[in-house]
């Protein structure tokens, strides 16, 4: 079956002070549909790198990225920044939703930015915030909200425009165990459900336990490890 | 696609921050008022003058002028019956002059524009004033009465309504310093909004009357003459000069208000650049706005790239945000225009009455392309300064948080290149000094306070530096930290002191160009007034020729016990065809001449060739204005014809930046035949007192009226009348620091509320409220006192360009540059005083926010 996502000698270099940093050496990985992958490794190593390439926030110094089919380093920046809007959706650490949009408006902003919803496409985004339990919140907005209610908005969020691939950066890390395990739950269920690919930055040992393959970063180099 | 959400995000970012949008509204109001507002005063005394004019002119098409005396009025009957003439020109005379009406309580001078004419000839030029013209204009005129009555007149209905005057009525009216009395005979009912501006404090009388009024009986100062274009037209005009007196000239009628016109161009220039400057603040303070809205939202504008909005839709969200603030500062800043406006249009006409001619603007002429001008520049000038940020957001890379970090050390590698451009910019401003033209000059000094801004945050790199060691030691930690702040937070501090250093330098530059110019001015009159009493005649009119006197009152004063010297003056304006020549006609002796101080040409040789030899001097701005160098001659129109004179020095003169031209009474007496005089100064003997002498002056005039004045109190005129010159530039001054005080105000508010989670993990680890205060205190004083040091070498520097380049281009006067303390305290005072109560209410919130809340703000 074909891959969803694609990682083909993937090379990211930076440039700190003067000297080149390599976060990825020729990396090689395929994540298929509907499985979630988790990127474990230390602070740095990084997973946040690789995600901000799978979703072609980030170019690769080398090699290339490919999401359904389509190779991201051949994109312009307004190609990418387009499918992105079409076939992504993102989950962060710090929650990061739009301070000045109530939960509802956040959970509809992705739809919104692909261009007028359609009443269905509406009603199953809603649906969504029923599903992550806020329906009754739909009007707050975020500085209301406790920690865990606002990472279940933005994991609605995450989802509202139908995604193809689900990239969350560590969505437990700013959460207490308990209230983690909650919305991990929520977003494994409903990415499986909906048949979307995860592919996840953790540091958390319970996640691992959820996924279906994990890769590791370690010295630039990524390897997969026995769930 | 749709983006109502963002939009909608937008929108509620703006109602959060208050404050900071109402600043920036403000902002721009004011920028938009204080340039609308000269506009409309420029405008309107553009349009009254044009409107009196055209109401004078009326459809004349040449006009016959004589000398200072006019033209004996025997002339036009000549004409009229000169051969070939008589029916196939149509001539009507005139006797102009003006009056002033009793000041009422409360009220300011009214002056009316008196109009003498011949009702019969007027009908082919001023249908207005044709005896029972029953059309648009129709005049309920007593034809019978105003040939007739001694002193009657006719006024427009609405001057009689506002005056409160009836068909019969009598007013007093003081001309030449005497009260006269004027019959209303007649009203005229106009229309039009165009007529009736235009009639509004006219005057029209019979000829005779007229010349009564003045004391000019015998003579007439015109005639107005409608003469076909083409062959005929020529033909005509080469028979009318050969039947010309001596001393008569045909000029064409539009040339006067072209010159005149011209006269006031380079003050009018000067205010629309100072309003203009008051916009470039409001420029900045949007530019601030926008850049902080930008930055205090860099990591909500990295969510959405990452969720997909584009570059372009963050690029039009930051640009509508601009465009709604610069809609709702445009509008507020039009209605407040013409507040300003009808406040400036006093100031505006009361220089051109002291300096130019005699003006009177009765209302604001609100033009739509005045406002047309004013929203678009507005409106312009938001989204222009709203670019730079916009363009920045949507270079914010779509990551959940860049580092601050990243941030500066991007904003310190541009430093070199801003420096560059800042340098470049300085050299073009100064390149385009160098051409002579008012205009490109404008744009050298912007160029250079531009350039100046963009070297700001380097300097403050280098001070900060500086700065760090001693306020170590002065404050401890604390002190080294708001030192390290200034730097680390660059990317905004700088703008916040760059905006700082050009209001404050600006500020400085203008101080510094007025406090010069007057103590050149206070050194001039020093020099120039040396007699003990000044006599003139009372004219409430203003203008430069003013009311004549009787050289007998003179040969009294000269009589008199005590008086030791009497020093004659006539000034006269000499009708040319490049326009007026203001003649001064000065010396009694060597002495009176020689306290002039020639720039060029040598005293010993020049004074006495104009005493006795028939020579003249031009003053400096006369000189620059038309070209003329000693050696040079100057052809001047004398009664007996045009000739040359010759010119033998440059002087020094503060009097008219039109210029003039000084010569002996001897030589005037010789070209001229007019005895009148428009003043004299006496000297009295030592030990006689200035004041009983002026007592004794009174009694010898007899009825006439006379202003008769000390040397001190004629100075002090003077200086009061350069200080409400510059009244309105004080004003566009005190504008222009007003908008960039809120700017800068906003910037460092925003600079310091921003740093609220900094201060949180601060008073999480100890830090008092008090200390907290130091801090914020230290770090917006810091930046106050950088700006402030910066701001005085540009300042410096602009004051410099204005003295040497802009003044000397405009009004053709050199004037030392004097460097008062007391400007540069000021400025530095302002600049301080501004950081550091931009500094209060963040410092206010910190001590009262406790510290877990403000670690919660993220």
């Amino acid at each position: 079956m074909t891959p969803l996502a694609e990682l083909r000698n993937l090379t990211k270099t930076y440039e700190e002070g003067g000297r080149q940093r390599t976060v990825l050496c020729a990396a090689n990985a395929a994540f298929a549909r509907g499985e979630l992958a988790v990127l474990v490794g230390r602070s740095g190593s990084g997973k946040s790198t690789l995600l901000n390439l799978l979703s072609g926030i980030d170019l690769p110094t080398a090699g290339e990225v490919v999401v359904d089919g389509v190779v991201l380093s051949a994109l312009s920046e307004r190609e990418r920044t387009l499918f992105r809007r079409d076939h992504v959706g993102f989950v962060f650490q710090l929650f990061n939703l739009i301070p000045t949009l109530t939960v509802e408006e956040n959970v509809l902003l992705p739809l919104e930015l692909k261009g007028s919803p359609t009443a269905g496409a509406r009603a199953a985004a809603l649906d969504l915030l029923s599903e992550v339990g806020l329906a009754d919140r739909r009007a707050a907005f975020p500085d209301r909200l406790s920690g865990g209610e606002q990472q279940r908005v933005a994991v609605a969020r995450a989802l509202a425009h139908d995604p193809l691939l689900v990239l969350a950066d560590e969505p437990t890390g700013n959460l207490d165990l308990e209230t983690g395990l909650q919305v991990l739950e929520l977003l494994d269920s409903l990415t499986r459900r909906a048949g979307k690919t995860m592919v996840m930055a953790t540091h958390s040992p319970e996640v691992v336990g959820l996924a279906d393959r994990v890769f590791r970063i370690e010295d630039c180099r990524l390897a997969e490890r026995a769930p | 696609m749709s983006t109502a959400l963002l939009w909608r995000s937008s929108r509620r970012h703006l109602v959060r921050h208050p404050w900071q949008i109402g600043l920036a509204v403000i902002g721009v109001a004011l920028g938009v008022a204080v340039v609308v507002s000269i506009d409309l005063a420029n405008t309107s005394a553009r349009r009254a003058f044009a409107l009196s004019t055209e109401a004078v002119t009326g459809r004349a098409t040449h006009q016959l002028v004589g000398g200072p005396g006019g033209l004996p009025d025997t002339v036009f009957r000549d004409l009229t019956l000169a051969e070939g003439l008589a029916g196939r020109i149509a001539m009507a005379p005139l006797v102009e002059g003006y009056g002033a009406l009793p000041e009422k309580e409360g009220k300011g001078r009214r002056v009316l524009h008196v109009l003498g004419v011949d009702p019969f000839s007027e009908a082919p030029f001023r249908p207005y004033l044709k005896p029972g013209d029953g059309g648009r204009s129709a005049p309920a005129i007593d034809l019978g009465a105003l040939l007739t009555h001694p002193g009657a007149g006719v006024l427009s209905a609405e001057s009689a309504r506002e005056l409160g005057l009836r068909l019969g009525d009598s007013f007093h009216l003081r001309v030449a310093g005497a009260d006269r009395t004027v019959e209303l005979a007649g009203v005229l009912e106009v229309t039009d909004e165009g007529s009736r501006r235009a009639l509004a404090d006219l005057l029209a009388m019979d000829i005779a009357a007229a010349q009564e009024l003045f004391g000019r009986a015998g003579t007439i100062d015109r005639i107005d003459l409608i003469i076909p274009e083409g062959d005929r037209g020529g033909k005509l005009l080469g028979r009318l000069a050969a039947a010309l007196p001596p001393g008569a000239q045909i000029l064409r009628a539009s040339s006067r208000s072209q010159t005149t016109e011209e006269m006031t161009r380079a003050f009018r220039l000067n205010l629309t650049a100072l309003s203009l400057l008051a916009l470039v603040c409001g420029g900045f303070l949007i530019y601030n706005t926008m850049t902080f809205s930008v930055v205090q939202r860099r990591p909500l504008i990295g969510i959405l790239r990452a969720l997909g909005a584009t570059r372009s839709e963050i690029f039009a969200l930051v640009l509508g945000e601009a465009a709604a603030v610069g809609v709702a500062g445009t509008a507020l800043g039009l209605a407040s225009g013409v507040v300003l406006g009808r406040g400036l249009v006093q100031l505006v006409t009361q220089t051109i009455n002291d300096l130019y001619f005699v003006l009177s603007v009765r209302e604001l002429a609100l033009t739509p392309l005045t406002f047309i001008a004013g929203a678009v520049l507005g409106i312009g000038a938001t989204l222009l300064a709203a670019a730079v940020p916009a363009w920045e957001a949507t270079r914010t890379p779509p990551r959940a948080v860049l580092a601050r970090s990243i941030l500066e050390e991007r904003y310190r590698k541009a430093l070199p290149r801003a420096t560059a451009g800042g340098l470049a910019l300085l050299l073009a401003g100064l390149l385009l000094l160098i051409p002579h033209n008012l205009v490109v000059s404008f744009s050298g000094l912007s160029g250079v306070i531009l350039g100046c801004a963009l070297l700001a945050p380097v300097a403050t790199v280098l001070l900060m530096r500086l700065l760090r060691r001693p306020m170590g030691a002065l404050f401890g930690v604390l002190g080294r930290m708001a030192a390290g702040g200034v730097v680390a937070a660059l990317s905004r501090t700088a703008v916040a002191i760059a905006a700082l250093v050009i209001a404050v330098s600006v500020s400085v530059g203008i101080g510094v160009m007025i406090d010069s110019f007057r103590q050149t001015l206070s050194r001039w009159l020093e020099r120039t007034l040396q007699d003990d009493v000044y006599v003139t005649v009372p004219s409430r009119a203003g203008g430069f020729v003013g009311a004549d006197l009787d050289p007998a009152i003179a040969r009294r004063a000269a009589a008199m016990a005590g008086v030791v010297r009497v020093e004659t003056l006539r000034r006269v304006e000499l009708a040319t065809p490049e326009g007026p020549v203001r003649l001064i006609v000065l010396g009694t002796d060597l002495w009176g001449l020689a306290r002039h101080e020639l720039q060029q040409g040598d005293p010993a040789t020049a004074w006495p060739a104009v005493l006795d030899g028939g020579a003249v001097v031009v003053s400096e701005p006369f000189s620059r204005r038309h070209g003329v160098e000693p050696g040079a001659g100057l052809r001047l129109p004398t009664d007996a014809g045009p000739r040359l004179f010759p010119v033998v020095g440059v002087y020094s003169d503060f009097a008219s930046d039109q210029g003039l031209v000084l010569m002996s009474r001897a030589t005037y007496r010789r070209f001229w035949h007019d005895p009148l005089l428009s003043g004299f100064s006496l000297n009295v003997a030592r030990g006689v007192d200035a004041d009983r002498t002026i007592e004794r002056l009174r009694a010898a005039a007899g009825d006439a009226a006379l202003l008769i004045r000390s040397n001190r109190a004629l100075k002090r005129i003077s200086l009061d009348i350069f200080d409400r010159t510059f009244r309105i530039t004080a004003v566009l001054r005190l504008l222009a620091g007003l908008v960039a005080f809120i700017g800068v105000l906003s910037a460092l508010m925003a600079l310091q509320l921003e740093r609220m989670r900094e201060l949180g993990v601060l008073r999480a680890n100890g830090v008092t409220p008090s200390q907290v205060w130091q801090l914020v205190t230290a770090q917006t004083g810091l930046l106050g006192l950088a700006a402030g040091l910066l701001s005085l070498p540009v300042g410096l520097a602009l004051a410099a360009i204005m003295i040497f380049v802009i003044n000397r281009r405009s009004f053709g006067w050199t004037i030392h540059m004097q460097v008062a303390p007391g400007v540069l305290l000021e400025a530095f005072g302002l600049a301080l005083v501004a950081a550091l109560l931009a500094g209060l209410y963040p410092a206010w919130r910190m001590a009262r926010t406790s510290p877990a809340s403000a670690l919660r703000e993220e």
